[in-house]
């Protein structure tokens, strides 16, 4: 029999800033130890007190619409690491390991899972609920392309296994990369096999100018990143590699990753465009506003005190017309009210509300967080 | 039921988009694989509008479409399971501009891989996906079976190259998936699409991610006399922190074949043929061949040769990429296998797939894409003499089960089709089943498209917990 | 109804596909329609479900007469399926199953007119006045392509057969050279060239009396008995040369695979060369001479019967080369032209869009010399390079070379 303990502190998976204010009053919530716990759990709620939000490491609760709860399920006791398999390149962990821990095991044997590198209290399972890649994407792509295998625990209590734990797989549909930012709607993700990559031999930070500029000279580097500190490429690869694109782009490598931090503010939110498009939403930011931009991804992340609604429609009608998005990642209550955390619905949302209310019956699980507030 | 259907067709399309004769029908009953079954009339699409067209009058008619591209499947993904409506879309060829900046370019489901790379050529960019067929497999049966080839090892499969697709709903309406811009926000319907073979809409339309052509590379040809040997090496390279574009492996029997039928200089006596190739910055490639050359010695390589020039490397692989065809003469009939186990079991499945190979008494020549654990035994025999296709296809099953058994899947690449649809619940129980048919049910609720493939039958089994309160929103 | 003949495609013939589909973008009528019953594999399918009980029909035929029959499929084969000889087949049975005024045309003219030189030269001479007078413009479009392409009658020397040209050199035996149906009649340019390369190159040259067309035209519509005659007449003329050599691609190819059409042809068939092949030996040989580069550029046409069949490419390009020119190509792969014999009137529109691509392929080299070793490719490219209006003259590779020395003989010039 799982106790029911009152919220501790810690943010939540997918939840306004709003209302984890209110809710860190004193909703109802529990830490299942394993997948089935979490099943029997969620399926058992008393009717009209079964609306589930979920909980990872709390660094991104202010995405999406605000949700409203019966109760919380953490999942910071799902914190095992089930299987890794260095010379598989693969690493099955359940969804409450720490980012930053799994990062610093695989890098004792020189392997990488590509997470976000600045994680913070960040989960694996908020990582890939939310569909936050590392900044290395540039060179390995997002975090999507990494989830091999899935576990969904659905709020009716079935224990759903997709993917393989094998690097290369089309054995059924990919419910995986489905369930990659769907923010828990298509059931908690409680396990996942991840595929791994080794770290390079060197690595450098070559202070730039002009971040585009470096990428037309540079072959496939691991990031061209943008603060209003300055631009830097970052380099992996063999010894030979990192000091010929060193020498190739005319500036002094700094050895290692020199990762920048992330903005913040008490506003945040991510531009997304065809990369060729970031330098134009680039320019319009308001000085005031700190950013992280990564060229050759086209996004870029910006964080600021105070905004003011009219600048951010136009940065999303712009990024919404090249095909992009502007999406919110933190805001405080007033901001939530008036501005829409995700901006025009996607053609497909139709087909989305299918999916979800088919692996969610009921919609209990942060419902109606997604586009289109499903 | 079909009659009218096919007036409506030929009175919406016209004559030249449709055939419905008893001929056209043979010939179109079948693919690459084993599996034959007819279609009851078979249409050639233009453009968008015209799968718009085909997909609302079919469904008027109740009658399910089985897309197909230049069917050169293995699963049967592309056979009709009734008297279907096959959708070939080989007119809708298309490619756009190639976006320079942006290193992506749309194109129609009809245009064959290879067209794809040749016409980027000019611009310094390719499309990385590779598969062995690629001068003839088609762009939209990539995105249906998510293909890879020998290169995905370092750049992955189609699914990441894929940006946005167009696609057709079993309703006829027009959806656009993903975007130009990194993470679309939403549910992946994009990713979800590729390799769902043809059962949830038709892909009318796909952008796809251009890469840079890398400005250098080195193959790396390696012979081990045990097979160990290579596994051992293959394992070497990706700890000593290196993912080469590619790691390809052939065992002996397959060696002896392809050098009979390519003359690509591998040595016939070794027990493992292994090609390495690495790519990227001209300082880089050096070094890693080096690296890979260092391995290969310290695991007793009879064999270590850097190819010295572009038409090595291009003989190179053009050995490999024949494995398939070195086998086309030695018998009437072939079975290409596609499974996928973790790559340090490799070794072990090699020798079960000989023990098996010998149970049933059927030649097997193996091929491997070996960074991925990617293993495709193929099974040469003549299916007209008696009790040969029981035979195949006992060995066929042990095969998948070995695989699993190991901690592997059922296809890396070929797709599930009808071939392996009733081996799922190998991998899967059945509420992992279940969730396949949703997904199913989601999207193409009436069964409209490329009805038996994927999903068995019977899947969607489960509804337990209690009925949704009453007022909830579904 | 299944086959009846006994030249119908052989059950392993047709077993041997492995239907991997690789042939599908090599086969030019499949790259136009995208259809797998316009593909080597769709076609062999359809000959099975014949062989398996299916009759043959007007679908079947249709099916059947789209094939150009340029066997760029064999190439890319893996399985090495022997498709020519597979559609040959096929179309005996077509033949020999179906019946009408068309078909005793088409029969007419390629397995009977074909073999008498009185009729060709008649006909040749015909098709001279429909030209001069402008009468061709009242025959039909497909005829009127043909007959625009046509190379003028105006001073071309009269047939070669019967006649002999002594060896100049140190001498490396006798070659007979096949007069050939339209060869004989519109194209004594290029024998003349050939004879006297052959003769500069040590041969000894004859062209007997008793030889006939070789039958590749009346093989590809499906007349299997009239073949087998005209194989026997020509293996009976000649016997004891050491080499024929063939000047036009497709009868070189047809003639190489006589031993499908008559007991002992495999002995002739290893005697075969095209004419491409001798000359280009010499020259490496250096028998004949390598020529100073003239500057001026000619682009180089396959035809399907001496890329595909014969698996000849480097050869013209090296006489070419030889000739001082300058080789430009139009087509790295070596796609159709759609004159394939009597396609380009029997199957019109398929034709001319491939003669049309063709032609644009060229003009886009720029080129205002084109080399081609085939006839039937010859009088398709000039007909629709004149449609395209680019101005080109289209000759045989050998013609342009002998042409060439000429030039340098007559200067003094030979390196």
């Amino acid at each position: 029999m799982l106790r029911l303990r009152p919220s501790a502190a810690g943010g939540d998976l997918g939840v306004s800033l709003a209302t984890s204010a209110r809710e860190g009053s004193g909703l109802p919530a529990a830490a299942p130890e394993t997948m089935e716990e979490a099943a029997g759990l969620m399926a058992n709620l008393p009717a009209g007190g079964d609306r589930i939000r979920i909980r990872g490491g709390g660094s991104h609760r202010g995405i999406g619409y605000p949700v409203t709860s019966d109760v919380v399920i953490s999942t910071s006791r799902l914190d095992r690491v089930v299987a890794w398999e260095p010379d598989d390149l693969t690493v099955v962990v359940e969804a409450g390991v720490l980012v930053a821990e799994l990062e610093q095991m695989l890098a004792s044997k020189g392997q990488t899972a590509l997470l976000p590198e600045q994680p913070g209290t960040g989960t694996v399972g908020g990582a890939i609920a939310t569909a936050t890649s590392g900044w290395r994407r540039h060179r390995y792509g997002p975090i999507r392309d990494r989830v091999l295998e899935l576990t969904l625990v659905s709020s009716d209590g079935r224990i759903v296994t997709a993917g393989g734990r094998v690097v290369k797989n089309v054995t059924g549909y990919d419910i995986p990369r489905l369930a990659t930012g769907s923010l828990g709607a298509m059931g908690l993700i409680a396990r996942v096999c991840l595929k791994l990559w080794p770290v390079p031999q060197a690595s450098a930070t070559v202070p730039v100018e002009s971040p585009e500029e470096a990428l037309e000279v540079a072959y496939r580097p691991l990031a061209a990143l943008e603060t209003r500190e300055g631009a830097a490429v970052f380099l992996g690869g063999t010894r030979e590699e990192v000091a010929g694109q060193a020498a190739a782009l005319g500036a002094e490598p700094v050895p290692g990753l020199n990762w920048p931090s992330h903005p913040s503010g008490a506003v945040r939110f991510s531009v997304r465009t065809p990369p060729s498009s970031l330098r134009g939403i680039v320019d319009r930011l308001d000085p005031a506003w700190t950013y992280l931009a990564q060229f050759g991804v086209g996004e870029v992340t910006v964080a600021a005190d105070e905004v003011g609604l009219g600048e951010l429609d136009e940065l999303r009608r712009r990024a919404e017309s090249l095909g992009g998005a502007l999406v919110m990642l933190d805001a405080p209550a007033a901001v939530v009210g008036a501005f829409d955390p995700w901006g025009t619905p996607p053609p497909s949302i139709e087909i989305q509300r299918r999916v979800v209310n088919l692996f969610d019956p009921g919609r209990r699980i942060n419902r109606g967080i997604l586009p289109g507030r499903i | 039921m079909i009659p009218s259907l096919e007036l409506e067709f030929r009175d919406r399309l016209g004559d030249e988009q449709v055939a419905s004769d008893p001929l056209d029908l043979y010939v179109f009953g079948k693919d690459a694989g084993l599996v034959r079954g007819e279609p009851g009339l078979v249409v050639f699409p233009r453009d968008t509008a015209d799968v718009a067209t085909i997909m609302r009058l079919a469904g008027r008619h109740g009658v399910p479409v089985v897309p197909r591209g230049s069917g050169t499947g293995l699963a049967g993904g592309a056979v009709t399971t009734g008297p279907h409506v096959l959708l070939v879309t080989t007119r809708m060829n298309r490619i756009g501009g190639v976006d320079v900046e942006n290193l992506c370019v749309w194109v129609q489901p009809g245009v064959i891989n290879l067209d794809l790379s040749i016409h980027t050529t000019p611009f310094g960019l390719h499309y990385a996906p590779d598969p062995s067929s690629q001068s003839v497999c088609t762009i939209g049966g990539n995105v249906a079976n998510n293909s890879g080839g020998p290169h995905c090892l370092a750049e992955g499969t189609t699914v990441n190259h894929v940006l946005a697709m167009e696609m057709v709903t079993p309703d006829g309406d027009i959806v656009t998936v993903g975007g130009p811009a990194p993470d679309p926000i939403g549910l992946d319907i994009r990713g979800l699409m590729v390799g769902s073979e043809g059962t949830l809409g038709i892909v009318t339309d796909v952008l796809v991610n251009l890469l840079p052509n890398p400005p250098a590379s080195r193959t790396i040809l390696l012979a081990f006399s045990e097979v160990q040997h290579a596994a051992a090496t293959v394992s070497g390279i990706i700890a000593n922190g290196l993912i080469p574009a590619a790691l390809e492996m052939m065992d002996q029997p397959m060696t002896v074949a392809v050098e009979r039928f390519a003359n690509a200089g591998f040595p016939t006596e070794a027990a493992a043929v292994l090609i390495a190739e690495v790519t990227g910055h001209p300082s880089a490639v050096d070094a890693e061949a080096e690296l890979v050359r260092r391995l290969a010695t310290s695991h007793q390589a009879t064999l270590i040769r850097i190819a010295s020039d572009e038409a090595e490397r291009k003989r190179i692989w053009l050995g490999r990429k024949s494995a398939f065809g070195a086998i086309a003469q030695m018998n009437p009939d072939y079975y290409l296998h596609d499974t996928v186990v973790p790559r340090t079991r490799l070794v072990e499945a090699i020798e079960q797939t000989y023990s098996i190979s010998k149970r049933h008494d059927i030649p097997m020549l193996n091929v491997f894409h070996a960074g991925d654990g990617n293993l495709h035994p193929l099974m040469s025999f003549d299916g007209s003499l008696p009790g040969v296709m029981e035979r195949v296809d006992a060995a066929g099953k042990d095969l998948i089960e070995m695989c699993v058994a190991i901690g592997g899947s059922l296809s890396g690449e070929h797709g599930i089709g009808m071939e392996k649809r009733d081996y799922m619940h190998l991998v899967f129980d059945e509420m992992d089943l279940d969730a396949q048919a949703r997904i199913r049910e989601a999207l193409d609720p009436g069964g409209r498209l490329n009805p038996g493939k994927i999903v068995p039958q019977g899947s969607r089994c489960f509804d337990f917990g209690r009925p949704p309160p009453v007022g909830t929103w579904v | 109804m299944s086959w009846v003949t006994r030249h119908a495609p052989r059950a392993d013939e047709l077993s041997s596909c492995i239907q991997c589909g690789l042939c599908l973008p090599s086969c030019p009528t499949f790259r136009l329609t995208g259809l797998e019953t316009a593909s080597p594999r769709g076609r062999l399918t359809a000959m099975s479900a014949v062989a398996a009980g299916r009759p043959v029909d007007s679908r079947f035929e249709e099916i059947m007469g789209a094939c150009l029959q340029c066997r760029a499929c064999e190439v890319v084969c893996p399985s090495f399926v022997p498709f020519g000889r597979a559609m040959e087949g096929a179309r005996a049975e077509i033949a020999a199953q179906t019946s009408g005024f068309t078909r005793r045309l088409r029969r007419l003219v390629t397995a009977r007119l074909l073999r008498s030189r009185t009729a060709v030269r008649l006909g040749a001479v015909a098709a001279s006045i429909a030209q001069s007078s402008r009468l061709d413009r009242l025959a039909p479009r497909r005829i009127r392509g043909s007959l625009a392409g046509m190379r003028s009658l105006k001073g071309r020397p009269p047939s070669i057969v019967g006649r002999t040209r002594a060896a100049r050199g140190e001498r490396r035996g006798v070659a007979a050279l096949l007069a050939g149906c339209v060869m004989d009649a519109w194209f004594g340019d290029v024998h003349t060239a050939t004879v006297e390369l052959l003769a500069a190159a040590g041969w000894e040259v004859v062209s007997p009396r008793g030889q006939t067309c070789c039958g590749a035209l009346a093989a590809h519509d499906g007349w299997a008995d009239d073949t087998r005659k005209m194989a026997s007449v020509n293996m009976a003329a000649f016997r004891g040369v050491d080499l024929v050599v063939v000047n036009s691609a497709g009868c070189g190819a047809h003639m190489k695979e006589y031993d499908h059409w008559a007991d002992g042809g495999e002995e002739l068939a290893t005697r075969v060369a095209d004419a491409n092949d001798v000359v280009a030996e010499a020259i490496v040989d250096g028998r004949l001479p390598r020529l100073s580069a003239s500057g001026d550029r000619v682009a180089v046409q396959d035809p399907c019967h001496l890329r595909h069949v014969q698996r000849i490419t480097d050869q013209p390009r090296e006489i070419l080369a030889a000739a001082g020119l300058t080789v430009v190509e139009v087509d790295p792969n070596g796609g159709c032209c759609g004159a394939a014999g009597i396609y380009s009137l029997l199957e019109p529109d398929m034709s001319s869009r491939l003669g049309s691509s063709k032609a644009e392929q060229v003009q886009a080299t720029g080129a205002t010399l084109v080399a081609s070793a085939n006839p039937g490719c010859e009088i398709q490219l000039r007909s629709y390079l004149s449609e395209l209006g680019h101005e080109a003259r289209v000759a045989h590779p050998v013609e342009l070379y002998w042409e060439a020395l000429q030039r340098s003989e007559r200067r003094g010039a030979v390196r």
